[in-house]
């Protein structure tokens, strides 16, 4: 019963990993441009795509292909903040929302008619392999995604709090007329936050092909958990939504186990509905860390 | 004041009534259908308006008042016999009811929280349909008891007869939205949806206002629900709950313009026609294409015209009606 | 007199800023007095605290007898204050017209009345001309008439106004200044929230002066502008008043 407890615990906390990567991109593009990607979830669909074309097409492994789907996908991010975004960030909230909802429309849509429906997947050499410790078993793949995740969320933090670019993004996060003030050119430091959190989901993905299928519609159920954890960590915390994700990764795995297969979507929207009705801020309350 | 108050916007409206009435008589069952969506999806267009369009107050959730009409007027017909009729009026109670803690809950939130909010709860609502076997059919739904003739239970053998059913619901709609607009209330909610701490300051409570806005919102929601599901005969939980509802119902007001009176049946007009083109032309067999094109256009509208398209069409009446001061078309609430 | 205002021991912090500590004073019915101090003394705060857009931490606010601590914003105006902001917040969708008619509905929910009496506001204010010009077209100085008639409308006793002169020429200070003059005159308690010190010295009867979010002094406006503590809190300690009065700016 325990061993059940202690296995539903790890698994739900490696897929957590996972989570974490999507939900801190929301947050930063919430903490930073003050608008909510609701298109974060098709990100991480067109990183699982180009990791599976290159594995496909050239063999290459999907782990080895976060090196070009990161660039890509910040790339991407750099030309959506810069010729999208910028032009709805004085509209107020309709616009920006429908904007993103839009952008995530169109591109599930794009991947429908360019890859089909079809389940996508790849097999590494790991993909099956799982190993012992204890009584508890880890697989493999997942191990190796929650170990990267854990990395690139380490080397965030470290950009953030280490280089100049990355504090002129938390102080425009903080206050953005102050910032400007300061001599911070907003665009620039919005193109970097979107282009971050996009190559976020792109890495996810890529972490996602040794053990998940790609198809159009797999951003929009990672993107409802990373969206319920930015809430539960405090829209604009990024380790509240680390933490945040990871909770959300165990109860979710509780869930399936303890209450039923079909009880992880409720489990989670009664979290979301929970937190905004008792702590509306999250349970970590304040701004981008 | 303009004095567009008298003379040519009621002959356009007049003309407009003329062909809305007499429509049925010159279609084809196809065209009837399309017509008939159009007219039910810009009354709940129109309902959502009051709230997300007037107060700014921007749900993603209504499908949950839909969702809870449809199945209130079903269990009331298929478990007690009773007709939809009266079902149609005992689900817009259901709604109001329900509006009532969603809108406790959800209107301590701002912006894109509030959004967030309101696509959880008409979740969840799916969700719990799903799960309720024991009075409400589960995930499989159920058909509805065709009764043949029956108008006083809401069916009828002409499909012109739901066509005239959709456009009532319309009309009634539009002449809340008239009402509401040009009395102290219309002038709260656009205060509310301007700046609401600005309108506290002048004596308005914004949460009262929020809450009955509401309340008429999942109203007149929950009716076109009872409707829909009585037009066809079906019901389950993923099609009455469904995001895609509660997404055009907001969609259609954005693209038609937001806070006006007409908008949400421009905006229905406009996306209805554009989704049948697009189904003439690509057939709805190659996935996607259709929904690629239309949020393509909804980015291009709104990146070129966030408020909506009406403003277009109100400079192009003016354009062509050569009548007084432009300004008084763009500001919505003129005293 | 009756005192139509009364704050007693107001505070409120914000995490480790105090921003309003202990703040005491009282505002006789009719009168106008200022609230002065340098940036980030804690004016707006206090309006604010007194409005019910912030709870105090402790403290009471006492209008016209009637206890305002834990109202919401809209059932203080309801029982007769109102107020500016220190940046206009119009409706800007809306047209004057329509602005000012949502302040009178409060009082009336009637259409005619509530656009006579705006009609009246915006008259008074000199905004007739742009009636129905949509307000978020108006130049900064209109929308803060604007802001004045919107109050207006709403029937108060009570008057807060937070730096309307901020930013005025030498004429439109005047014209602001006889604004508030007429209103006095009306019977309207005021409460001005400025920099500007000749429009302080034509308008008060008297001075709160607040530093740090505490009282340093209060008075008349000859004691105040001559008073060390209020010299020293604006030019720091180097600085010694010498003359009085002129255009002045503190």
């Amino acid at each position: 019963m325990l061993a059940t407890l202690a296995q539903a615990v790890v698994n739900g906390l490696l897929i957590g990993g996972v989570y974490a990567l999507v939900s801190i991109g929301v947050t930063l593009i919430f903490g930073v441009v003050k608008i909510v990607n609701f298109a974060q979830g098709e990100f991480l669909m067109i990183g699982m795509y180009i990791s599976f074309f290159l594995a496909s097409s050239f063999g290459i492994d999907p782990l080895l292909s976060l090196l070009i789907s990161m660039p890509c996908l910040f790339a991407v991010g750099v030309l959506v903040q810069h010729f999208l975004i910028r032009r709805v960030l004085a509209l107020g909230d309709m616009p920006q929302i429908f904007l993103t909802f839009a952008l995530s429309l169109l591109l599930i849509n794009l991947a429908l008619l360019l890859f089909t429906a079809n389940y996508r997947t790849v097999q590494t050499p790991y993909s099956e392999l799982t190993i012992h410790i204890g009584p508890l078993y880890f697989a493999v793949a997942k191990l190796i995604a929650f170990a990267i995740a854990m990395l690139l969320s380490g080397l965030l933090w470290l950009f953030l709090h280490g280089t100049d670019l990355g504090k002129a993004m938390r102080a425009a996060a903080q206050n953005r007329e102050v910032a400007m003030l300061m001599g911070i050119n907003p665009d620039r430091v919005f193109c970097v936050a979107v282009g971050v959190a996009l190559a976020l989901a792109g890495a996810a993905g890529s972490l996602l092909m040794p053990f998940y299928p790609a198809y159009p519609l797999v951003g929009q159920i990672f993107v409802l958990m990373a969206f319920v954890a930015v809430v539960l960590g405090t829209l604009g915390n990024i380790t509240g939504a680390l933490i945040a994700s990871l909770m959300m990764g165990i109860a979710e795995s509780l869930g399936v186990q303890f209450v039923g297969a079909d009880s992880g979507l409720i489990v989670v929207f009664v979290m979301l509905l929970l937190t905004l009705a008792l702590r509306p801020n999250g349970l970590f309350g304040g701004w981008a860390r | 004041m303009t004095q567009s108050k008298v003379g040519r916007p009621w002959l356009w409206v007049a003309a407009l009534v003329a062909v809305a009435l007499a429509l049925p008589l010159i279609s084809s069952p196809f065209a009837l259908d399309i017509f008939i969506r159009v007219l039910l999806f810009a009354f709940i267009g129109v309902a959502w308006n009051l709230m997300g369009g007037y107060a700014k107050q921007l749900s993603l959730g209504h499908a949950a008042f839909f969702g809870l009409g449809a199945y209130t007027s079903t269990i009331l017909l298929i478990r007690f016999g009773i007709s939809p009729w009266i079902g149609m009026l005992a689900g817009g109670v259901v709604a109001m009811l329900a509006s009532l803690p969603i809108g406790a809950l959800c209107f301590r939130l701002r912006g894109p929280y509030f959004a967030i909010a309101t696509i959880a709860t008409a979740q969840v609502l799916m969700l719990l349909f799903l799960k309720f076997r024991d009075f409400a059919w589960g995930a499989e739904g159920t058909t509805l008891p065709n009764l043949g003739d029956a108008p006083l239970m809401m069916q009828f053998d002409s499909k012109s007869a739901y066509y005239y059913v959709a456009l009532a619901l319309l009309a009634l709609g539009l002449a809340i939205t008239y009402s509401i607009e040009h009395s102290w209330m219309g002038f709260y909610l656009v205060a509310v949806g301007e700046d609401e701490d600005a309108a506290e300051a002048v004596g308005v409570d914004t949460t009262k206002i929020k809450r009955h806005i509401y309340l008429i919102s999942a109203f007149l929601t929950a009716l076109a629900g009872t409707f829909y599901v009585e037009y066809i005969y079906f019901i389950d939980p993923n099609t009455v709950f469904s995001f895609n509802i509660s997404v055009e119902a907001a969609l259609v007001s954005i693209v038609g313009g937001v806070g006006t009176l007409w908008g949400p049946v421009v905006g229905t007009v406009l996306l209805e026609a554009t989704s049948a083109l697009l189904q003439s032309w690509f057939g709805s067999g190659h996935g996607g294409v259709q929904l690629t094109v239309y949020s393509l256009i909804l980015i291009g509208v709104i990146l070129w015209r966030p408020n909506g398209l009406i403003g277009l069409f109100s400079d192009l009446y003016e354009r062509l009606a050569l009548s007084g001061s432009s300004r008084a078309k763009e500001a919505p609430l003129d005293g | 007199m009756a005192e139509a205002l009364v704050v007693r021991n107001l505070s409120k912090r914000f995490g480790g800023l105090r921003a309003v500590q202990d703040l005491s004073f009282a505002v006789r019915d009719g009168e106008t007095i200022a609230l002065i101090g340098p940036n980030g003394a804690g004016k707006t705060t206090s309006f604010n605290l007194i409005t019910g857009y912030y709870s105090p931490d402790a403290g009471s606010v006492f209008a016209f007898g009637r206890e305002m601590v834990g109202l919401r914003p809209h059932e203080i105006c309801s029982h007769g204050l109102a107020r500016t902001f220190q940046v206009a917040r119009p409706f800007g969708k809306m047209t004057v017209l329509a602005n000012v008619m949502t302040g009178a509905f409060l009082r009336n929910r009637s259409m005619e009345v509530a656009r006579s009496r705006a009609r009246d506001a915006i008259e008074f204010v000199g905004l007739a001309a742009k009636e129905h010009t949509p307000a978020r077209d108006l130049t900064t100085i209109d929308q803060r008439r604007l802001e004045m008639a919107r109050a207006l409308t709403t029937e108060p006793r009570l008057l807060l106004l937070d730096e309307v002169m901020a930013g005025l020429n030498h004429a439109e200070v005047d014209q602001a200044v006889a604004l508030i003059g007429k209103l006095s005159a009306r019977g309207l308690t005021i409460v001005i929230v400025e920099h500007v010190m000749r429009a302080i010295m034509a308008v008060a009867r008297h001075i709160v002066v607040l530093d740090h979010g505490q009282k340093i002094a209060e008075g008349r406006p000859k004691e105040i502008i001559t008073n060390q503590e209020v010299i020293r809190a604006y030019l720091g300690t180097g600085y010694r008043h010498e003359a009085s009065g002129g255009d002045a700016r503190c």
